[in-house]
C-alpha cells in the first residue's frame, strides 16, 4: 500500500486571473472544512478560468487524491508538472497517482525528482530494478528505523534480488558448483532433503574445496538424524574453515548426539573460543562438559547462558542442566533452587513438551 | 556398573558384528489373525494406537500361547455411542494355543473369549494370576470398557469384569498386574491416554490431514485397583494419590527402584513429562519424576513417551528406565544412580546415534545373545500413516531396532526383519523353549510377526519360573539376581503387551550359576551351583 503523506499545501503563490484566484481560494476554504466535492468543483473552475495556473491543477489533483480517485488525479497533476516542472509536490503527487494505477515505470522520474524513497523502491520492485529498490529501502529505513512496512519491502526486494541472481546463475552456468549449491539450498528450504543432498553432493564433486557446502550438507544430514554423515560433513567444513565457529559448533553438536562426549567437548570449547558468548554454543558446551565430568566448565557455561538469555527457553534449559549437575554433586539445596527457577520459567513459557 | 571390555567381550562383539542376524522371521503356523485398526479419512486417533499381544501359558503345558487384542470396525460415520462391531468374528480378540509341533490352534471361541463388546475398541493386555489359583488370567484394555477374563483352569475363561469392578472407562491403553502392598495378591494399574471420543475427534496437519498430537485433547488420570482377594478390586486411584496427576499415559512398567521393598510405577506419557510414582509402602504413591531426574530429557524437554521398560541394563543391580518416543527425540535412557536419582543417559549409551530418526512403541530389554548383557529391541513405525508426504526423511513403516548391549553401550545390529512394518506392540518370551528369547510384534492392519531367535553364540542361559507362596503366586515384584545380573519379575512393560513371565538370563560362558531371589514378602532365597541351560522352577520358601 502506498503511504500517502498528506500535506498542508501552500496557498496560492502565483498570480492568476482574479476570478480563477477566487475559486482557488474557495477551494482551499472547502478543504479546511473537509468538503472534498466542493474542493474539486472550485479547483476545476479555477483551472477552466486560468488554464496556466499550475497551483490550481496541483490542488485539483490533490483533491482527487484525497478522494482516493487516483486515476482522475493524474491528468491535472501532469498538467501541473508541464506548467511548473520544478514544483516538488506536483511530482510527488503525480508519482503516487501513477504508481497506484499501475504505471510504475512512469512514476519513477517523478518520485526520483523529490526523493520519495519508499514509493520509489516499490516502483523499482515493480519494474525489476531490484538493486536500486534495496538501496532505497535501506536509505528509507535509516530515516525510519524498524518501520514495519519498510522492513517488509526491504526483505521482499532483497529476496527477489537474491532469487534473480540465483536464476541468472542457474540459467547461465547450470553445471557450476554454485548452481548446484543454489539448487540445493532451494530444495533445503522446501524440505526436499533427498534432492538437496543430491545437489550438494554434485556441488562438492565439482568444487570439493568450496567453503560452506559441507556445512549445509551436514545440516541436511542432521535434520534427518543421519549423525555419522553429519559429523563427516561438519568435520570437513571445520578443516576447510578452521576459524569458523559455526562449523565447530555444529560438529560438536553432531558428536554430542552420538555420545562422543569428549570429542564434542573439545570441539564446542573451540567454537566458544572462536566466537564467545553464543548462547547455543555455551549451552551445548555445558552439556558436553557435564558428560565428561568437567563440572566447573559445565557450571560456568550454563551460568553464562542464564546471564545472556535470562528468561528464554534456553535459560530454562540451563537451569535444568544446573539442577542435574548440582544433584549429582550432592548440592541438594542448589539443585532444588535451580529446579525451582526452571519450573518458574516453565510456568511462563509453557510446560515442557516433546520436540 | 559398567565393567571394562574383556578380551572375550571383544571377541564376542567382533563375532556378533560379522554374524548372521539374530532373528529369523518365521510364519506363525495356524495363526490367521489380522489386527483390524480400520483406518479412515476421519483420522480417529484410536486407529493408529493398537494392538496388544500377550505371551502366556494359559493351560500350563509348558508352551507359550499367544493372545492378541483386536481393534474393531470404524467407519467414517462413527459417533457416540460408538459401535465397533466386535461381535463380528473379524474383530474378535484371539487366543492361540501352541501345539507340541510349534504350530498354533485358534481356541478363542472354545475358551469363551470371542466378542469383546461392541462398544469397546481393543488396545492392550495384561496377564497375571490375580486369584493365585495357578492359572494366568487375562485383562484386556480398550477405548470403552476393559474386561477381566478369569482363567477357569479347564481351557475356558469367564468374563468377571462386573464382579471384579474393573470396567474402568474412557481410553485405557497399557496395563499391568503388580502387588503394590505386598499382601500376596496382584493389584492392577491401567494407563489412560486422554479424554477423547468419536464426537470430539479432530483432524490436524492442515492439507495433509493427519492424526492430532496428544496436546490437542485433555489429559486424564490413570487407574489403580487394589485386589481385595475375594475376586473383587477396589478403585484406589484417588486414595493412593495416582489420580492426583493427569497425563497422557501410554506405557507402564514396574520395579522397586530405590530398594525399599515396595514396587514403584513408571508411566510413559505422550508429549509431556514422564511420571514416576514412588510407592510409600502405606498404600499411597508420590509422583517424583522431576526430582528423581526421570521426567524430562537432558534439555529439560518432555518426551513423546510411548513404550517403556524398567530393568537394569548395566548390571549394577538397579532398575533403569527406557522410554520409546517419536523421531527428532532420542529414546530415553535414565540410569538409576541409586539414592532415588536417575541420570539421562541416551547420549552416552549410544542411542542418540541410532534412535533419533525413528518412532518406537513396544520395547524390551532382553539378553538375546545370552552374553550376560540385556539388549534392546524396539518395534518401530511412525504414528502418522502419511508422514513421508510431510517429511521425506521419515517413514511410516520401519524396521525394528535391535541394539546389542556391549558393557552398557548399545550398537545397532541386524534384526533379521526383512521388510519395514507398521509395528506397535512387542512381547518377549522363549516361544520354542530353546533358551533364546523371541519376539512377537503386532502390526497395524497386518498379521503378527514372529522373530525367532537363531543366535548361535553358544552362550549358556537360565530361565527361572517363580512360584510365590507368601508372595503373589507369579512372584511379580521379586528381585532376581543371577551371576551379578538382576531382573525384576514382571510381565508388564513394553507397549500394550504382556511378556513371558519367566525370567531369562544369559550366562555367557559361565558353567555354574548362583541365584538370589528377594521375594516381595521379604524372603531372601539363595541357590548356588545351579546348572545352566535349564528352565528352573523356584518355589518361595513358606517359612523363613
Amino acid at each position: 500500500m502506498i503511504r500517502i503523506f498528506f500535506f498542508a499545501w501552500l496557498t496560492a503563490a502565483q498570480a492568476g486571473a482574479p476570478d480563477a484566484m477566487q475559486h482557488l481560494q474557495a477551494g482551499l476554504d472547502a478543504r479546511k472544512q473537509h468538503q472534498v466535492d466542493q474542493e474539486i468543483a472550485e479547483f476545476r473552475k479555477a483551472t477552466e478560468l486560468d488554464p496556466q495556473m499550475a497551483d490550481a491543477f496541483v490542488n485539483l489533483g490533490a483533491a482527487y487524491m484525497e478522494k482516493q480517485d487516483y486515476g482522475a488525479a493524474i491528468v491535472p497533476l501532469k498538467r501541473a508538472v508541464e506548467l511548473s516542472p520544478d514544483l516538488p509536490v506536483a511530482h510527488q503527487l503525480l508519482g503516487y497517482a501513477l504508481l497506484s494505477q499501475g504505471y510504475a515505470a512512469e512514476s519513477i522520474p517523478h518520485l526520483s525528482k523529490v526523493g520519495a524513497t519508499e514509493a520509489l523502491g516499490i516502483a523499482q520492485i515493480e519494474t525489476g530494478q531490484l538493486t536500486e529498490a534495496v538501496g532505497n529501502f535501506t536509505a528509507a529505513l535509516a530515516q525510519h528505523p524498524n518501520d514495519p512496512d519498510l522492513l517488509f519491502y526491504l526483505g521482499h526486494s532483497s529476496g527477489l534480488l537474491s532469487k534473480s541472481a540465483i536464476d541468472t546463475l542457474i540459467a547461465s552456468y547450470p553445471d557450476s558448483a554454485r548452481a548446484h549449491q543454489a539448487l540445493a539450498e532451494n530444495y533445503y528450504a522446501l524440505r526436499q532433503m533427498p534432492q538437496a543432498e543430491k545437489e550438494y553432493l554434485e556441488a562438492l564433486r565439482l568444487r570439493p574445496d568450496l567453503p560452506g557446502i559441507h556445512l549445509e550438507l551436514g545440516q541436511v544430514y542432521a535434520n534427518s538424524a543421519q549423525w555419522p554423515k553429519a559429523e563427516a560433513e561438519f568435520s570437513a567444513e571445520a578443516k576447510l574453515q578452521p576459524g569458523k565457529a559455526e562449523a565447530a559448533y555444529r560438529l560438536g553438536a553432531a558428536l554430542l548426539q552420538q555420545g562422543k562426549s569428549r570429542e564434542a567437548f573439545a570441539e564446542l570449547k573451540r567454537a566458544n573460543e572462536l566466537k564467545p558468548d553464543m548462547s547455543e554454543t555455551l549451552y551445548s558446551l555445558g552439556k558436553a562438559a557435564s558428560l565428561v565430568g568437567e563440572n566447573t566448565i559445565a557450571e560456568q557455561s550454563w551460568l553464562k547462558v542464564i546471564e545472556l538469555e535470562k528468561t528464554t527457553a534456553l535459560a530454562a534449559q540451563a537451569h535444568f542442566g544446573l539442577a542435574g549437575l548440582y544433584r549429582k554433586q550432592g548440592k541438594t539445596e542448589q539443585a532444588q533452587n535451580e529446579m525451582k527457577e526452571f519450573q518458574k520459567l516453565q510456568s511462563t513459557i509453557g510446560p515442557p513438551r516433546s520436540e | 556398573m559398567v565393567r571394562p571390555l574383556t578380551r572375550r567381550d571383544f571377541l564376542n562383539y567382533a563375532a556378533m558384528t560379522a554374524a548372521a542376524p539374530i532373528f529369523e522371521v518365521k510364519p506363525l503356523k495356524g495363526i490367521d489373525f489380522l489386527l483390524q485398526n480400520s483406518p479412515t479419512p476421519r483420522k480417529f486417533l484410536i486407529e493408529t494406537m493398537p494392538g496388544g499381544i500377550a505371551l502366556l501359558d494359559y493351560n500350563n503345558d509348558g508352551l507359550l500361547d499367544i493372545f492378541m487384542v483386536n481393534g474393531g470396525r470404524i467407519t467414517e460415520g462413527l459417533h457416540v455411542p460408538e459401535n465397533f462391531e466386535r461381535n463380528n468374528s473379524r474383530y474378535w480378540n484371539r487366543l492361540y494355543r501352541q501345539n507340541r509341533d510349534g504350530s498354533f490352534t485358534d481356541v478363542t471361541e472354545a475358551a469363551g473369549l470371542a466378542n469383546a463388546g461392541n462398544g469397546n475398541y481393543g488396545m492392550g493386555v495384561a496377564i497375571g494370576d490375580y486369584d493365585n489359583d495357578g492359572y494366568p488370567d487375562i485383562f484386556v484394555t480398550s477405548y470403552g470398557k476393559n474386561i477381566l477374563y478369569h482363567n477357569n483352569g479347564d481351557g475356558t475363561f469367564t468374563d468377571v469384569t462386573a464382579k471384579a469392578g474393573l470396567a474402568g472407562g474412557g481410553w485405557s491403553v497399557s496395563a499391568g498386574f503388580f502387588d503394590f502392598d505386598n499382601d500376596g495378591k496382584l493389584d492392577l494399574f491401567v494407563t489412560r491416554y486422554m479424554e477423547w471420543d468419536a464426537d470430539h475427534n479432530k483432524i490436524c496437519g492442515g492439507e495433509w490431514h493427519t492424526y492430532c498430537p496428544p496436546n490437542v485433547f485433555p489429559a486424564t488420570t490413570c487407574l489403580l485397583y487394589r485386589n481385595r482377594g475375594d475376586g473383587t478390586f477396589e478403585d484406589v486411584s484417588e486414595r493412593s494419590g495416582i489420580a492426583t496427576k493427569k497425563g497422557r499415559a501410554l506405557g507402564v512398567a514396574f520395579a522397586d527402584y530405590d530398594g525399599d521393598g515396595f514396587t514403584d510405577i513408571f508411566v510413559s506419557n505422550d508429549g509431556m513429562q514422564q511420571y514416576l510414582y514412588h510407592n510409600s509402602g502405606n498404600g499411597t504413591f508420590t509422583e517424583c519424576a522431576l526430582e528423581s531426574g526421570v521426567a524430562l530429557t537432558i534439555d529439560g524437554k518432555g518426551l513423546s513417551g510411548m513404550g517403556t521398560v524398567f530393568q537394569d541394563y548395566d548390571n549394577d543391580g538397579r532398575p533403569d528406565v527406557f522410554v520409546t518416543v517419536l523421531p527428532r527425540e532420542l529414546y530415553g535412557v535414565y540410569h538409576n544412580d541409586g539414592g532415588g536419582a536417575f541420570t539421562y543417559q541416551s547420549l552416552e549409551t549410544g542411542l542418540g546415534a541410532i534412535t533419533s530418526g525413528s518412532s518406537g512403541w513396544g520395547v524390551g530389554l532382553e539378553d538375546f545373545d545370552n552374553d550376560g548383557w540385556k539388549d534392546l529391541f524396539v518395534a518401530q513405525s511412525h504414528v502418522l500413516d502419511n508422514v513421508q508426504q510431510i517429511d521425506a526423511s521419515l517413514r511410516y513403516k520401519e524396521l525394528p531396532l535391535l541394539a546389542m548391549n556391549h558393557n552398557g553401550h548399545f550398537d545397532r545390529a541386524e534384526s533379521g526383519a526383512p521388510t519395514p512394518l507398521a509395528a506397535r506392540g512387542a512381547a518377549f518370551g522363549d516361544i520354542n523353549n530353546d533358551g533364546r528369547i523371541d519376539v512377537v510384534i503386532s502390526t497395524l492392519g497386518g498379521p503378527p510377526v514372529l522373530l525367532l531367535n537363531r543366535c548361535d553364540s553358544g552362550n549358556h542361559w537360565l530361565s527361572i519360573g517363580l512360584r510365590g507362596t507368601r508372595s503373589n503366586r507369579d512372584g511379580f515384584g521379586a528381585r532376581v539376581t543371577v551371576n551379578g545380573q538382576t531382573r525384576f519379575a514382571t510381565s508388564a512393560g513394553s507397549y500394550l503387551c504382556s511378556s513371558d513371565k519367566r525370567l531369562h538370563f544369559g550366562l555367557g560362558s559361565a558353567q555354574k550359576v548362583n541365584v538370589e531371589i528377594l521375594w516381595p514378602s521379604g524372603v531372601k532365597q539363595l541357590m548356588t551351583d545351579v546348572r545352566p541351560d535349564q528352565f528352573l522352577e523356584v518355589r518361595e520358601p513358606e517359612h523363613s
